[in-house]
């Protein structure tokens, strides 16, 4: 009855990383069209941790241990007849396995090819942008079904569906666990990254969710974006270094948008003592890599303009007349109602809040305006800037019904009141 | 102090319905459980069992082995610790994490037979 306690400590997030890493090695072994084969060893590989270290203690090098289990159970797979009738596997695949640095050391940089792999894999054109984020999530992230559903505000079934919809696409149509051709290899990490930033906004937009849940989609963002940055595969990475540095920005603010009370502060009110002071030094960082050489991207143009709210002091000293341009470039690329709503505000406070309302008032007939909140709330903010209470406290009435969450209604609620009485 | 035996009994495979965040979670409970034991000298073993075995049996001398489990429960594992009485015991038992995420666990608490004189 002798065994030896271990006791020793797990990196934060170590069972969500490795499971994302091995799922991308072992889909390097058994082919895209068996992800979910990859999958399963996983998850295995983890159930066996789990019986053994919660009796034993924790192993001294937990990574190595639950790499080598699941290169075990994958072995297993291989080798077994029913398994190589049922999956084609070729002998290719033996080799391979067997040739990977499975016991420590761990070549990082073969692992981190493999999630490149796997990040194509996901986001291939032939899948679509919401079972893209779901699929990285569930394969490279080591987010549960659950996780995924409530971070998207869907149910377990629904995101089942969407996963289950997404492997058949990649065996339907071939995709294969590779790196792009050169020539496309650009074109395909472009799509990569819009998935990326996509995940990053489910996480960052106050639309809903648990705070921690949606925090953990920006960090899971931040950290796929640095798989890409650190890969040798790709050669021109100013996309992104400037999609880093946008999001590394914003989630330094993302703890300071609310009070202990859960209201929602804007960031003329934010403590600018609780912005993350690490991220905004590598979102820098990494906004000083990008290469002007090779054009103009509007992740570049929106990191530039967060740069500059992130090194304002106080909402006061923000640098308005910088950020108007920036806006003014990034609409010769983009001409999204949002991006005109956003650059209202700069407008506002370089030629004051009849330019930026009379702007606004251009897009009575846009739908997607109309039904968005936060346009009703800065036209309300406006009008009250200018002491029209009135016409504020109408548009505060229209915002108040179309905010999606509660602490929104709350804020919202109180402007209206206040510019009521006004009236 | 009293040697006991802590049986952990649990009903199938439920880990898998946690997330790899939430195995974590568990096993990071269960490692620091385990230390502060082995801090209070108090933890002489533990082991996870396997899921299968036999049942052997002898019936005026015929060897039957049946299956070693016919209900759903098992003995996932057993630690083996130092106590002062029963009560200590149970209170130990009782912080064991896996109450926390396996919702049909139970722990069946039996103090080594001890022999006055002899192993006491």
């Amino acid at each position: 009855m002798t065994n030896s306690i271990q006791i020793n400590q797990l990196i934060d997030h170590l069972f969500r990383r490795e499971s994302g890493k091995i799922i991308s090695v072992l889909t390097g072994v058994f082919g895209s069209e068996n992800i979910q084969l990859a999958e399963d060893v996983v998850q295995d590989a983890l159930t066996e941790a789990i019986t053994q270290w919660t009796y034993n203690g924790i192993p001294g090098n937990p990574n190595a241990w639950l790499y080598k289990v699941a290169k075990n159970k994958a072995l297993n797979i291989l080798n077994r007849e029913k398994y190589k009738r049922k999956y084609s596997f070729e002998v290719s695949k033996f080799s391979k396995l067997e040739e990977l640095a499975f016991d420590s050391p761990l070549d990082e940089h073969v692992i981190k090819d493999d999630q490149l792999r796997m990040m194509f894999v996901c986001c291939h054109p032939a899948l679509s942008p919401d079972s893209q984020i779901a699929f990285i999530l569930k394969t490279l992230c080591g987010f549960s079904i659950k996780e995924i559903a409530n971070a998207f505000l869907s149910n377990e079934e629904s995101i089942h569906k969407r996963l289950v919809r997404a492997r058949q696409k990649i065996r339907e149509n071939k995709i294969h666990f590779e790196l792009p051709a050169t020539s496309e290899l650009q074109n395909r990490i472009e799509t990569v990254l819009q998935a990326i930033y996509l995940l990053f906004n489910e996480g960052y937009s106050a639309s809903a969710g648990e705070n921690v849940i949606r925090y953990e989609l920006c960090q899971e963002s931040i950290h796929l974006a640095e798989i890409i940055e650190s890969s040798t595969v790709v050669k021109d990475k100013s996309n992104v270094h400037a999609l880093l540095s946008l999001m590394l920005f914003n989630a330094s603010r993302f703890h300071a948008r609310q009070d202990e009370l859960g209201n929602i502060l804007t960031m003329s009110n934010q403590d600018r003592s609780k912005w993350n002071k690490s991220l905004i030094e590598k979102g820098f960082y990494y906004l000083q890599k990008i290469k002007s050489s090779s054009g103009v991207s509007s992740y570049h143009i929106l990191a530039a303009i967060s740069a500059h709210h992130c090194a304002a002091p106080e909402f006061n000293s923000t640098n308005w007349k910088e950020i108007l341009s920036l806006y003014d470039s990034l609409l010769l690329i983009d001409q999204s109602s949002v991006v005109l709503l956003n650059r209202s505000v700069a407008l506002s406070k370089v030629h004051g809040a009849n330019a930026a309302l009379n702007e606004l008032n251009k897009f009575a007939g846009d739908e997607f305006l109309q039904s968005y909140y936060l346009y009703h709330a800065t036209k309300a903010e406006l009008y009250t800037e200018l002491n029209r209470f009135r016409e504020a406290a109408d548009s505060f009435q229209i915002a108040l019904q179309l905010a999606p969450i509660k602490a929104e209604k709350e804020l919202l609620q109180k402007k209206f009141l206040h510019c009521r009485e006004k009236v | 102090m009293q040697e006991y035996l802590l049986l952990i009994r649990t009903e199938g495979n439920p880990w898998d319905i946690l997330s790899p965040e939430q195995q974590q979670k568990h096993v990071e409970k269960a490692a620091a459980y385990i230390s502060n034991l082995v801090k209070e000298g108090k933890l002489k073993g533990a082991q996870p069992l396997e899921p299968e075995g036999k049942i052997i049996s002898n019936t005026k001398g015929a060897w039957k082995d049946g299956p070693f489990n016919e209900s759903k429960e098992v003995i996932a594992g057993y630690f083996l610790i130092l106590a002062r009485d029963l009560d200590d015991a149970i209170n130990i038992a009782k912080k064991n994490p896996i109450y926390e995420d396996q919702l049909k666990a139970r722990i069946e608490v039996r103090p080594i037979k001890a022999v006055e004189g002899v192993n006491v």
